[in-house]
């Protein structure tokens, strides 16, 4: 009973799931993870700013103690200026506001040049650090050529044994509810066998559907004969 | 291991890099740089709308969730306007870059694909349906734009952006 109750549950929600906002919800849980077989990669470095701290670990980060995003690349740095501070990954600046809001995200087409490799603060504003030069920028919009002086590079901090395990819970991998009901759905959340499984019990559900017909209709019939 | 297998396993692990770099970033028909030269021949220095918010109210009614950020950049000359926006289409993010003449669409070209199908939203075909399109009453499309079986959450997500752009580009003309 329970197992064609999951079966009609996850179908209907699985039918409506575009319209439910599946696609961009995911369940994080670290004995889910395990099961799914992804490897938890566990917190390790902080960036901290004046006013700002960010943990990062298995596509995820925790900003000012908020979770945001599911597939977000590991950062490289964190400054903060006068009313906005920036993240960087090897790939985008995050420019936030700063209460948290972000303001733009600046892939490599609006960058000065790619891969980041660090990124740090003067009097100038921003500066980044990429494979063959420095630019400096006060908004994020405009980049000119900076030198390496008077720098103040952001750095990552080690994290201690026990902020890794209070961080390790929070920054669980995600998997996505859509593929979570879909393997529910289908079987193969229990294993290979599992879909093998769904498919006897399904056939079990259209031989008892059809005999119970049988059943029901067969008397009926002798019945109206006599 | 003489010279050739040896080059030939560089090669082999210089595809197998590319192919992998490939899936990461999604398929890449034009960067958008190269996008915002070929419009004006040369790369303008950007523009940046910013969003208040009855924008981001406006925006979010098109999009059917806010906006991800609170500055759009454009690049504009006396007449065009180009917009290139992001949205998902099922998973993953599209990127296209809108041309707007105007307050109409001059052409459209999908940049970045990044979902696992529904690649035909990129053909001429599809995307001629947006030429001269202008937004019409409740910051609609003023036509129906012909769906793709298989694509369709694809074509959803590109005809918001026609939407968001042509909004876009009546908010940086106020």
């Amino acid at each position: 009973m329970l197992f064609f109750l999951i079966l009609i549950v996850t179908g209907l929600v699985l039918n409506h799931g575009h319209g439910l906002g599946l696609d961009g919800r995911f369940v994080h849980a670290e004995w889910l993870a395990r099961w799914y077989g992804i490897r938890s990669e566990p917190p390790r470095h902080t960036f901290r700013s004046e006013h700002h701290v960010l943990i990062a670990a298995n596509g995820r980060w925790l900003l000012d103690g908020r979770i945001s995003g599911e597939k977000l690349p590991q950062p490289v740095g964190l400054v903060e200026l006068v009313d906005i501070f920036v993240v960087a990954s090897d790939a985008a600046l995050y420019v936030y506001r700063e209460n948290g809001e972000l303001i733009e995200k600046l892939g490599p087409g609006a960058l000065p040049g790619s891969p980041v490799r660090a990124i740090g603060s003067s009097a100038r504003g921003i500066v980044i650090r990429t494979a063959s030069a420095m630019f400096t920028s006060a908004d994020a919009l405009f980049w000119r050529p900076a030198s390496q002086r008077s720098v103040r590079w952001s750095m990552p901090a080690e994290l201690s044994i026990s902020e890794r395990r209070a961080y390790e819970e929070a920054l669980a991998p995600g998997i996505s509810a859509q593929q979570l009901l879909l393997d529910l759905h289908s079987g193969r959340f229990a294993g290979r066998y599992g879909p093998l499984v769904v498919d006897l019990l399904a056939v079990l559900l259209a031989v008892l559907s059809l005999t119970g017909a049988w059943l029901f209709l067969v008397p009926r019939m002798h019945r109206g004969r006599h | 291991m003489n010279w050739r297998p040896r080059r030939s396993l560089a090669l082999l692990t210089l595809a197998l890099g590319a192919v992998a770099a490939g899936l990461v970033r999604g398929e890449v028909y034009q960067e958008p740089d190269a996008f915002v030269a070929e419009v004006f021949g040369s790369r303008p220095a950007p523009k940046v709308l910013w969003l208040t918010k009855d924008i981001q109210t406006q925006a979010a009614a098109i999009l059917g969730h806010p906006p991800a950020q609170l500055r759009q950049r454009y690049w504009s000359d006396s007449h065009r306007n180009v917009w290139i926006l992001e949205e998902i289409g099922k998973e993953e993010l599209i990127t296209a870059g809108f041309v707007v003449v105007d307050g109409r669409i001059d052409h459209v070209r999908v940049l970045v694909y990044r979902e696992s199908r529904g690649q035909e939203v990129r053909y001429p075909s599809f995307l001629k349906q947006f030429k001269e399109a202008k937004l019409a009453q409740g910051d609609r499309l003023d036509r129906e734009i012909d769906g793709i079986t298989g694509a369709t959450l694809s074509v959803g997500a590109m005809e918001r952006m026609a939407r968001l752009a042509l909004y876009f580009d009546k908010k940086s003309r106020q």
